[in-house]
């Protein structure tokens, strides 16, 4: 009746609607606001069709059908609500909770289980099962993964995502019936780079993170949207604090970036901003600087300096960038330059996935702003000017995790400055003996624009963990400079400041914060372009 | 694992699972006749037996498990010589597989899903054997034993003593 | 014309099963004839007219499935025989393998030729190690004689033969659970649509058809559609095995026309009733079917017959239940198996077989209360339909009509605190158990 690339009339719930022919019943019905409920469909994933939570009632078919595969077609009338629906739902949720545990209240996936959703909105209020609940095995699947077998619900989406994301195929459902389980090969544990989406994925607390294990009630935590610094892949992550610290991370959605995931790399790579080493307090000639007092003690030395270069890193965003530019012009005569961390290792997945070998996440931001040979040329002069001894006063950006400093040859070459200023997030070599030491924030911490691998903008946002409210981060710093050096009359947030740097940069022409949204654009996308597209969900 | 090294299918066992190979337009299609190999080849599909079935037909260890637990008629790890399945499905157990499974009990000592101390026996009760006509039935590893009287399961056992008594076991 | 028999007319004789006997009998001749002098859409259609429906269980018109497979497509198609036969009480197939292969070969060369396919599996569940070997040795025969392989006897025709043992696994005899199995996986299931003619065997076009079905066609074409319509009822016709087991005093497998008596099956066929009994319940085709009362007896065994009578000819296997059945022991072994062999996959199926399994054990044991005679057919209800196959559906179909026809019994066992076999071995616990729960 009607090709691929035509729309197709069906009827939902009674009311006559059209959509984008090949789509599946819930996928249709989702563009008219129909949420129908699911445990193992996943966007991601193939479907597997097997916890028949969907079923809707079709005049097509005697048998109510599974609306994750079954497609719309024309005249297809579909209700969701009917009598023949809410029974297969509630005839699911019945089923699903007989041999479940119902263990919620010591059970980490309390608050975001879907069981437990569903339960609320379509399980009965009590069970008419009397008989003892089977009993599964629970253990380590994994150094990061462990199963509680009784609350798995044999979805597969665990199972799928290493056939087909990860490609790895580490898990299996053994037995059968209402003895299956997911499981792993005696002595062949789950372990691989995307292991942990396993986790994030599973409709109910059968596999649970050894990291995040007890750690938090999940309605406790708050959380904030924003970008992994872990390479210049730039994921979409949701950063979950209690209290301050720091949970856990999970991927956010990002169909141009990350899908649905996230590699373990990022994923546990934040334990450094509770590290013995943070640091946490501004230093001068060896006693501390308040905070109020840091951008003072930086004018100071600034304003006697003949030479003044700039060593930047590739975490710093482009409005910390921007302002550095601007400080730097107004000084004359001085460089700028980076340093850029050793390559790592790519990792490609059969599922699209890539972790890319450039463990930096704003090397493009940073060339955008301060100019395409940054971290060649300029890194090179600034090496042989530091080795020369003909550098007064530098100013050395050392963050990310900040553990390695800038590396092997800039650590070196750093203390060779006349007078030193190191911007850090860890003590080390490269803050010892320096004129003035200032806390530097670390990824998660900061707020503001980076560009990944593929020139895409993508905001990065504070969750604001406890480290980093002991002290003003550079974007405040470096304004409050520029206060000082009467560049400013009072510091801007961080979209402020990009509006500036979007007034004088052809690259960030026309992109503001709130257009990149939660999800980032493209550099040469330019807004009039993204209006016409109707901007970001 | 040392034991998973010193496996190996014999020359005539890879011939067979290459040619099995020919029959199949996947590789993996060939898994579950060449579990029947392995265990024909290892006398049981333990853990290193599926590993080496896996490394030999590169597949993921844990689609190999999942395949062998999901079925109930592979020679798993621990089975006695003499593996009694006493079919226990409806027609069967109307003409007495019940007393069958009890004579065995008595006779061997070993309760469902035991095996004899000597290791000879194995006592399982099975799933429809497909033999209803002539209930009660035992399967005895590949061979079945049917219209069985309570007599003949004792004559069966001693049959399979003397059996492996002359295969010097 | 009077009836003859066509899968076991020899099947007592020594060497029924050899290449030498089936070709004195007239053996291949048919499946000479359709290789080298039918056109493949005249086979298909003579079997419609035939009206040739599967005997595996679904009695779906077996021309109009062939039909389904299209005819012009870039992949290999390919023929998977069910010879899994593992509903209880089914016992057919395996004859015709052990006895009678030759007769499979033949069905499946005159199957592949209207089809115009070149590879066939033969799916044969793993505990028949037996006809495994003897359906292998038929095949390597048939090779060797150039039966089989690139020029099927003497034509221009290739068609390969390939026995796929299964490994013990009840749900591999549903159509896609057993393509799954043959691909190399845990043997669950597909989503239907696509279904297999479309995107069978590995992503291609697949007909799957049961031995016995296959087994007809030698003969169809022998006799032709119109004589052959002419055996037994028009909307089911043609020669059935019959499986009787349970409480008669000679079971076994009986060849008659489609639509014969389930009473003169079970009086005269089988002998009657064992030990001079009174009869009590029949399931008639396979465990899977509504169970039928003594009174119920007196229906026809064909399609038609069966399914207005509100169970289903299925595989025709017959169990018969004398007067000194519990039917709650019936009941709980029949849920023991369908708990023991759902896959898992569907939540309603593999929650559900273990719970009902759970109920009539309970029962069985005196925990019965009188409310679980409603919550087994409530519990059947929230089965039924809503699983990717009918597993589901099989193990409900008895559960909700045994405890309906014979509530009695569980009646019984509810207030004598338990089953008679169970009251009787443990004369101490009665009461105390029922008074538990």
């Amino acid at each position: 009746m009607s090709d691929s690339n035509s729309t197709v009339r069906w009827t939902l719930n009674g009311t006559e609607v059209e959509n984008e022919a090949g789509m599946t019943i819930m996928e249709a019905a989702k563009v008219h606001g129909v949420d129908i409920p699911q445990f193992c469909y996943h966007p991601g994933l193939s479907i597997a069709g097997n916890c028949r939570i969907c079923m809707v009632e079709s005049n097509r078919s005697p048998k109510p059908v599974i609306s994750c595969s079954e497609r719309i077609a024309e005249g297809l009338e579909i209700k969701t609500q009917s009598e023949v629906a809410v029974d297969a739902r509630n005839s699911v949720m019945e089923f699903q909770l007989i041999n479940h545990p119902l263990d919620c209240p010591v059970c980490d996936k309390a608050g975001e289980c879907v069981l437990q959703d569903h339960s609320y909105e379509h399980g009965p209020d009590r069970s008419r099962f009397v008989e003892d609940k089977n009993i599964r095995h629970t253990k380590e699947l994994g150094p990061t993964i462990d199963i509680w077998g009784n609350r798995c619900i044999v979805c597969t989406r665990c199972v799928r995502f290493c056939d087909e994301i990860s490609g790895t195929g580490e898990l299996c459902v053994v037995e059968r019936g209402d003895r299956s389980v997911v499981d792993v090969f005696p002595g062949v544990p789950i372990d691989n780079s995307l292991a942990g989406n396993t986790v994030d994925i599973c409709p109910v607390g059968a596999l649970i993170s050894s990291d995040f294990k007890y750690e938090a009630r999940v309605w406790n935590m708050d959380k904030t949207s924003s970008v992994c610094g872990g390479c210049s892949r730039g994921c979409n992550v949701e950063v979950e604090t209690l209290d301050g610290f720091v949970k856990r991370l999970t991927p956010r959605e990002n169909l141009d970036v990350n899908d649905w995931w996230m590699c373990d790399h990022g994923r546990y790579g934040w334990r450094h901003l509770y590290a013995d080493s943070r640091l946490e307090s501004a230093q001068h000639d060896g006693q501390a600087v308040s905070p109020t007092g840091t951008s003072g003690a930086l004018h100071q030395l600034l304003s006697s300096s003949s030479s003044t270069a700039f060593l930047v890193d590739p975490y710093m965003t482009c409005e910390e960038l921007h302002l550095v530019r601007s400080i730097a012009n107004s000084l004359g005569g001085s460089t700028i330059a980076g340093w850029l961390p050793a390559a790592g290792t790519e990792e490609t997945f059969p599922g699209g996935f890539k972790i890319s070998a450039d463990k930096h996440p704003n090397r493009k931001g940073a060339e955008h702003v301060l100019g395409s040979d940054l971290f060649t040329a300029s890194a090179d002069q600034l090496k042989s000017a530091l080795s020369n001894g003909s550098i007064d006063t530098l100013v050395a950006f050392v963050g990310g995790d900040g553990f390695e400093g800038a590396g092997g040859e800039w650590n070196d070459l750093i203390s060779k400055a006349g007078k030193r200023i190191v911007f850090a997030t860890q003590q080390g070599s490269w803050c010892d003996g320096a004129d003035l030491v200032v806390p530097a924030t670390a990824p998660l911490e900061k707020e503001g624009v980076w560009v990944n691998e593929d020139d895409r903008a993508q905001r990065t946002r504070s969750c604001r963990s406890l480290t980093s409210n002991h002290f003003p981060s550079e974007l405040v710093v470096l304004q409050e400079l520029q206060v000082h050096m009467d560049l400013r009359n009072r510091p801007l947030s961080a979209a402020g400041i990009f509006r500036e740097l979007s007034e004088t940069s052809d690259a960030f022409s026309g992109h503001s914060h709130s257009g990149l949204g939660d999800s980032g654009s493209p550099l040469s996308q330019r807004p009039a372009a993204m209006s016409s597209e109707g901007g970001h969900s | 694992m040392t034991v998973t090294e010193t496996l190996a299918f014999s020359d005539e066992a890879m011939k067979k699972y290459e040619w099995l190979l020919s029959r199949y337009p996947t590789r993996k299609a060939a898994l579950l006749p060449t579990l029947r190999i392995a265990e024909s080849e290892f006398g049981e599909l333990g853990v290193p037996q599926m590993k080496y079935v896996a490394d030999l037909m590169e597949i993921p260890p844990a689609t190999v498990f999942g395949v062998v637990t999901f079925y109930t008629h592979y020679r798993r790890a621990g089975v006695g010589k003499y593996h009694l399945q006493v079919c226990s499905t409806l027609s069967c157990a109307l003409r007495g597989s019940g007393d069958v499974v009890s004579r065995v009990t008595e006779r061997l000592g070993i309760g469902v899903g035991e095996t004899s101390e000597c290791g000879l026996f194995t006592l399982s009760k099975v799933e429809c054997l497909g033999s209803c006509d002539t209930a009660p039935v035992i399967q005895c590893n590949d061979d079945y034993h049917e219209g069985l009287s309570l007599e003949d399961v004792d004559a069966l056992i001693e049959q399979l003593r003397q059996e492996a008594g002359k295969g010097g076991a | 014309m009077s009836f003859r028999k066509i899968f076991t007319p020899y099947i007592h004789e020594d060497k029924c099963h050899s290449l030498k006997f089936y070709q004195s009998k007239g053996g291949y001749e048919q499946a000479r004839k359709a290789l080298n002098d039918w056109q493949p859409d005249d086979l298909i259609e003579t079997v419609k007219a035939a009206n040739l429906r599967g005997r595996g269980g679904a009695g779906f018109p077996t021309g109009v499935k062939w039909g389904f497979v299209p005819k012009q497509v870039d992949k290999p198609k390919y023929l998977a025989v069910n010879a899994d036969e593992s509903e209880p009480g089914t016992f057919k197939d395996r004859l015709i393998m052990e006895k009678n292969p030759h007769l499979l070969l033949e069905g499946i060369i005159i199957c592949c030729k209207a089809v115009g396919i070149h590879h066939a599996y033969i799916y044969i569940r793993g505990e028949f190690v037996f006809g495994a070997n003897r359906l292998q040795n038929a095949i390597d025969r048939a090779y060797s004689e150039g039966i089989l392989g690139e020029n099927c006897l003497g034509s221009d025709f290739k068609l390969d033969v390939t026995v796929h043992r299964g490994a013990g696994a009840y749900i591999c005899g549903e159509e896609t659970g057993m393509l799954t199995s043959i691909e190399g996986d845990r043997g669950q299931p597909k989503l239907k649509p696509p279904f297999p003619a479309v995107e069978g065997l590995f992503g291609c076009p697949t007909v799957v058809n049961n031995v016995e079905t296959l087994a007809n066609l030698p003969y169809i074409l022998e006799i032709g559609a119109e004589e052959y319509r002419k055996i037994g009822p028009e909307n089911s016709p043609g020669p059935k095995l019959f499986c009787v087991s349970g409480h008669v005093e000679k079971p076994g497998v009986f060849e008659l026309p489609m639509g014969v008596s389930l009473r003169t099956l079970i009086d005269e066929h089988a002998g009657g009733v064992w030990k001079g009994r009174k009869l009590k319940a029949v399931i008639p085709g396979g465990s899977s079917a509504h169970v039928l009362t003594a009174d119920e007896c007196d229906v026809a065994m064909d399609i038609e017959s069966l399914a207005a009578a509100g169970t289903m000819l299925g595989s025709a296997g017959v169990i018969v239940m004398d007067e000194t059945t519990c039917m709650v022991d019936a009941l709980l072994n029949i849920m023991r198996f369908y708990h023991h062999e759902s896959c898992g996959q569907c939540t309603p199926c593999r929650e559900g077989t273990g719970w009902l399994e759970k109920i009539a054990h309970r029962i069985a044991v005196g925990g019965g209360r009188i409310e679980d005679l409603d919550l087994v057919t409530e519990v059947c209800d929230r089965m039924v339909g809503k699983t990717i196959c009918a597993l589901a559906d099989a193990a409900a179909f008895p559960a909700e009509s045994i405890v309906k026809k014979f509530r009695e019994d569980f009646v019984a066992a509810i207030e004598n605190g338990g089953s008679p076999a169970w009251v009787k071995r443990h004369p101490a616990n009665t009461g105390g158990a029922a008074a538990h729960v």
